[in-house]
């Protein structure tokens, strides 16, 4: 780990534009925060606010081909994209980003997306309106093994750089910098701890897990809850982690010259088709089902077993989106009360 | 890394069996081909050899997409195998109007099948329900192939009705050699049962099957409907099968068969890489835990 002072962000901002395609959260004119290409010497300021959208479609496509069919035989499709930084990411985000990259480990197309990118998280250093990244151990801190850089913002509006691999040192090459005193580490750490005291009390979520995992919640429950679910997938497309997907085909080109495309695309367990055999079997007909499965599988311990965490970081997306209120701060409470 | 690409499979050939279903022939093309043109574009990318009695594999449609079939035969030395597929949806409606000839695509075999080395000396008792008997088919060819003198084999097979019955040839070959029971849910007026068979499901016949075993059943495999299945392997445990020596194969729409598309899961188990093949015990655990 090396640790820099930086007075001028644009700076770094500029160095890795040389490298790589930057991206970054910026407002837009209808008041919306999103990922966008930044042109060079545009320069943005950084901005912590939490994108409505998370990082995930950078990696795990909302829609992407998988292979051709030439009448013939099958050729994969993988994607080639250019070296890319996150510039900016979010705890949570980037905690989510460590989630996917061991979910997906295995597969070709996260992966050909995730070798090309560079990630620089920036700490949170004031609680956000819906977030609880603190009481799921993803925040408000950038952790240390999810982000190649780690910005940290000082006072007078100066900047700790902090690179924690090799890949993130590699890309700081060139660029002049002063070494920074560890004793700022030791500040960093103070006022993300500050941070984390000045989160409202989200005990009641804490508590909610373990009612989940109890086993005790009842059928009635869920299906209570359920009514009030739209089945509109503003959740599972919003959460940072959820990564269930179908697949179809489709023919493109003249009558001469066909192909056949196969592509998957995002898919929601919260569809009442999601699990539907063609038999028309469908294990998860009753909506008190698909609600309760998405939550087990949020914070269902046996999840936390295989992945070392939970399957929610804490960004509150859930319950910005939801129609239906019934997103994670909603639903925990109501666990926590009558169920 | 994981490999979503299918081989090139040519349909061979089927025969219709039961209603709307068939038995399906294919042949895996470059099988045994390892040239360079020949890895570059088309040559197997999949473990087709392992193939176990009750593993599956993904039909690739290519105007269509995916579904997962169980192999009623495992790739052979030619790299022909067989499915039995009934037309349900829109995959094997498409399917269903493929002439021989026609290329499509496979991947596999996935998924981990019935426990053949831990099952191979028992006292077995299987019992299927509708198109359930097809992941059984090759497991109970190499059941029959290696069993002992003092080794029982029985069948139970259920069908909705007579017309609805699937692989009749491979049950007529089976008849030569072990027990079967037939039910059927729904008679015909003027239909007269025969001697081995009953109205009723698999579980009504269950008891009357156990009774007639020389030596008690010891270990019991089941696919069919999940309800018949929960009733089945309840009403073994009470005749003294422990549910460790149950096992049941389950159905679930996939989109992957490689654990990530989601779509399979039972609580943490994924269809898909950890079953389709359960022991009652691993099963049951998950039935009263998740959605």
């Amino acid at each position: 780990m090396e640790i820099y002072q930086l007075d001028d962000l644009s700076l770094l901002q500029q160095h890795l534009q040389a490298q790589y395609q930057l991206y970054q959260v910026i407002k837009d004119d209808n008041e919306q925060y999103s990922w966008q290409q930044q042109a060079k010497e545009s320069n943005e300021p950084l901005l912590t606010t939490l994108p409505q959208s998370s990082a995930k479609s950078f990696f795990f496509a909302e829609h992407e081909n998988l292979l051709i069919f030439n009448g013939e035989y099958f050729q994969e499709t993988l994607p080639t994209p250019k070296p890319f930084v996150l510039f900016g990411l979010l705890s949570c985000d980037l905690t989510a980003i460590s989630y996917q990259d061991q979910f997906f480990k295995d597969d070709p197309y996260y992966q050909a997306r995730r070798q090309q990118c560079l990630l620089v998280g920036l700490d949170c250093i004031q609680p956000c309106q819906q977030g609880f990244c603190s009481t799921v151990d993803a925040g408000p801190g950038v952790r240390e093994n999810s982000a190649d850089i780690i910005l940290h913002p000082l006072e007078n509006k100066q900047w700790l750089v902090i690179t924690t691999n090799d890949k993130g040192a590699a890309a700081l090459k060139g660029l002049t910098l002063s070494t920074s005193h560890w004793h700022l580490l030791t500040q960093r750490d103070l006022t993300l701890h500050q941070c984390e005291q000045d989160f409202a009390d989200h005990s009641y979520i804490t508590k909610a897990i373990d009612k989940l995992n109890s086993g005790k919640i009842s059928d009635s429950f869920w299906q209570q809850l359920a009514v009030q679910c739209l089945g509109c997938s503003g959740c599972t497309t919003l959460c940072p982690t959820c990564s269930c997907y179908g697949t179809g085909s489709i023919t493109v080109g003249s009558e001469q010259n066909k192909v056949i495309q196969q592509q998957r695309f995002w898919d929601s367990c919260l569809y009442e088709g999601f699990q539907r055999e063609a038999s028309f079997h469908n294990p998860s007909s009753d909506a008190g089902k698909r609600v309760q499965r998405f939550w087990q599988h949020k914070f269902g311990s046996e999840f936390f077993t295989e992945f070392n965490r939970h399957g929610c970081v804490g960004c509150g997306r859930c319950e910005q989106t939801c129609p239906g209120v019934i997103g994670v701060h909603s639903i925990m409470k109501r666990i926590n009360d009558h169920a | 890394m994981l490999n979503h690409i299918p081989d090139t499979i040519e349909l061979v050939d089927y025969i219709d069996n039961g209603e709307q279903a068939r038995h399906y022939q294919f042949r895996l093309l470059n099988f045994n081909k390892s040239n360079e043109e020949n890895i570059k574009n088309s040559a197997t990318k999949h473990n087709w050899q392992d193939a176990q009695p009750g593993q599956f594999f993904m039909l690739n449609v290519p105007s269509v997409g995916e579904a997962a079939f169980t192999f009623t035969q495992p790739p052979n030395e030619q790299g022909e195998f067989r499915a039995l597929i009934r037309q349900m949806g829109k995959l094997t409606s498409a399917l269903f109007i493929l002439p021989k000839g026609e290329i499509l695509g496979a991947r596999g075999p996935f998924g981990r099948g019935w426990p053949l080395t831990k099952i191979s000396n028992e006292n077995i008792i299987i019992i299927a329900g509708g198109c359930g008997l097809a992941p059984l088919v090759n497991l109970i060819d190499k059941l029959i192939d290696n069993l002992t003198a003092n080794q029982q084999l029985v069948l139970i097979y259920g069908a909705q009705s007579k017309p609805a019955q699937l692989l009749t040839r491979e049950r007529e070959r089976w008849q030569q050699e072990i027990k079967i029971y037939h039910t059927l849910d729904n008679l015909d007026e003027q239909y007269t049962l025969a001697k081995n068979e009953s109205q009723g499901t698999p579980v009504d016949v269950l008891n009357t099957a156990l009774a007639n075993f020389t030596k008690p059943a010891t270990t019991a495999l089941l696919c069919g409907p999940e309800i018949m299945m929960h009733s089945a392997a309840k009403q073994l445990v009470k005749n003294g099968i422990t549910s460790d020596n149950i096992f049941l194969a389950i159905e679930r729409r996939m989109h992957c068969a490689v654990g990530l598309c989601g779509h399979c899961y039972m609580n943490e188990q994924y269809v898909c890489k950890n079953g389709p093949t359960f022991s009652w015990q691993e099963l049951q655990k998950t039935i009263t835990s998740q959605p």
